[in-house]
């Protein structure tokens, strides 16, 4: 067998090509990027907002179940960018885990806890020959009792940290250029303002407006700590305060 | 470990007695963030750069700089993830070894045990190796500290050492500057200077981190604003 000196196999699996990358992690970041969907998320002064393009790749599909955007537990969200069927992989399993959390400890499984479970599962598929990495990249989001509203990034190579505001996808780059300018000064965004930031972050590196059913928005609150998935009328409400503010 | 269809290994010898592998997983590393650490008489520093990708990203929810146990603390280059995994690994293995022996773990202890996870490694069916170096840095009864332990899995213990990507010239610098009698606060200057060496870009409280472990046997990862007063010291 004529491994170990790559032979074409540090391409297959994951194991070191000869200048020390993972060609398999580097390719599962390109599935999430050839998905073709754009996610940002925004964290203010007591909410975090996610969102996400809503693409229905066909009209006979039922709209409401297709859908990026996944409670893990009443105070948890997760937002998928990239291979849907690996997304609801790794989302069962994380409902699982913050299940048995609850259950072994007593109290809820904070942000950061699950964003570093999920980062770790995913480091194991980046170092064992038997299992790909997931191609899709997650956003937590939930209120931590200390630390106030949170918003990690997980991605297939098991990176995992906190933002101000980050995203995912196609358009990454553009967007992060985007919030960047946004965020600079460490501005404390209200609630509205959150939700408009992400939205129009996304309009704008998108270069299009939306209906209110083109686009997914999942918000945690400090002042009621769920996770909630915004309704199509409540997405209106921000999209026309959005294009009354400009 | 790992699936029985991948029950070979996969770091195997080339013609030429390498393994290749691990040597690939060096590169990793040399393409990592530059770190460093230093012994002094009475005491250890270790100290590494901290670079994220974007400004957007929370610097409070990141530490590079992990303590194993209270009187030792590791830093690495390389890899974050597999980085986490050997953390990990490491603290459990001292846990065991206080419930066994009631005594907390002497630090070549557990640099073997976690030299020997990451020989593994380059050994077990279906895994690569882990593309970290670590610098441990610990103070017990045999005094202060220092090894650095290789993707390959084997382990020195050094006077001071750096890895990651400006290893050449951290070395050349630390090899003029280094003193046997050195104490512990001079030696933070030494490597905050090491740092600024191969840094690009200003460097401040917030773009680098340091650990150190004194006489009082407790490791501690310095804060911010506690690294912006050994930053101005040292101008």
């Amino acid at each position: 067998m004529s491994r170990g000196s790559g032979g074409g196999y540090d391409r297959h699996i994951t194991i070191f090509s000869p200048e020390g990358r993972l060609y398999q992690v580097e390719y599962a970041f390109k599935a999430v990027k050839a998905a073709g969907v754009t996610s940002i998320g925004v964290r203010g002064k007591d909410s975090v907002c996610v969102v996400t393009q809503k693409k229905v790749p066909d009209k006979l599909l039922d709209q409401t179940s297709v859908t990026l955007l996944f409670p893990i537990t009443k105070y948890l969200g997760l937002l998928a960018t990239g291979i849907t069927a690996d997304a609801r992989a790794l989302v069962q399993q994380a409902r699982n885990e913050a299940a048995e959390f609850r259950f072994r400890y007593g109290y809820e499984m904070p942000v950061d806890v699950l964003a570093r479970w999920i980062a770790d599962k995913s480091q194991v598929y980046t170092q064992h020959a038997y299992m790909r990495p997931l191609g899709v990249v997650a956003m937590i989001l939930g209120i931590d009792e200390e630390k106030g509203p949170q918003l990690f990034k997980c991605d297939p190579a098991g990176h995992f940290f906190g933002h101000k505001a980050t995203s995912a996808g196609g358009k990454e780059q553009e967007a992060i250029n985007f919030l960047e300018k946004k965020m600079k000064n460490d501005p404390e965004f209200t609630y509205e303002e959150t939700v408009q930031t992400a939205i129009s972050a996304l309009q704008s590196v998108l270069q299009e407006d939306f209906k209110a059913s083109e686009i997914e928005v999942g918000v945690v609150r400090k002042e009621d700590q769920v996770f909630k998935v915004l309704s199509t009328d409540e997405i209106d409400e921000h999209l026309t305060a959005i294009s009354e503010r400009d | 470990m790992g699936d029985s269809q991948y029950s070979f290994s996969l770091t195997t010898f080339s013609p030429s007695g390498k393994l290749v592998q691990i040597e690939h997983a060096l590169t990793a590393v040399g393409s990592g963030q530059t770190s460093l650490g230093i012994k002094a008489s009475n005491g250890v520093v270790i100290a590494t750069e901290k670079k994220l990708p974007s400004i957007l990203v929370d610097e409070a929810s990141v530490q590079k700089i992990q303590t194993l146990t209270p009187n030792i603390g590791v830093v690495y280059s390389g890899m974050g993830p597999d980085s986490r995994v050997l953390v990990r690994k490491s603290r459990k293995q001292a846990e065991q070894y206080y419930r066994l022996y009631k005594e907390p773990i002497p630090v070549t202890q557990l640099v073997r045990e976690t030299a020997t996870v990451m020989q593994e490694f380059t050994q077990s069916g279906g895994v690569r190796p882990f593309g970290v170096s670590l610098l441990v840095a610990g103070y017990d009864d045999k005094g202060p500290q220092l090894y650095q332990v290789d993707p390959s899995g084997s382990y020195f213990s050094w006077k001071a050492s750096a890895m990651g990507k400006n290893v050449s010239n951290a070395k050349t610098f630390l090899e003029k500057r280094y003193t046997e009698e050195m104490e512990l606060d001079d030696a933070v200057h030494t490597a905050i200077l090491t740092l600024k060496e191969g840094f690009e870009g200003q460097i401040s409280g917030k773009n680098i981190e340091i650990g150190m472990i004194g006489n009082d046997r407790i490791f501690k990862v310095l804060s911010p604003s506690e690294v912006e007063d050994y930053l101005q010291e040292a101008e």
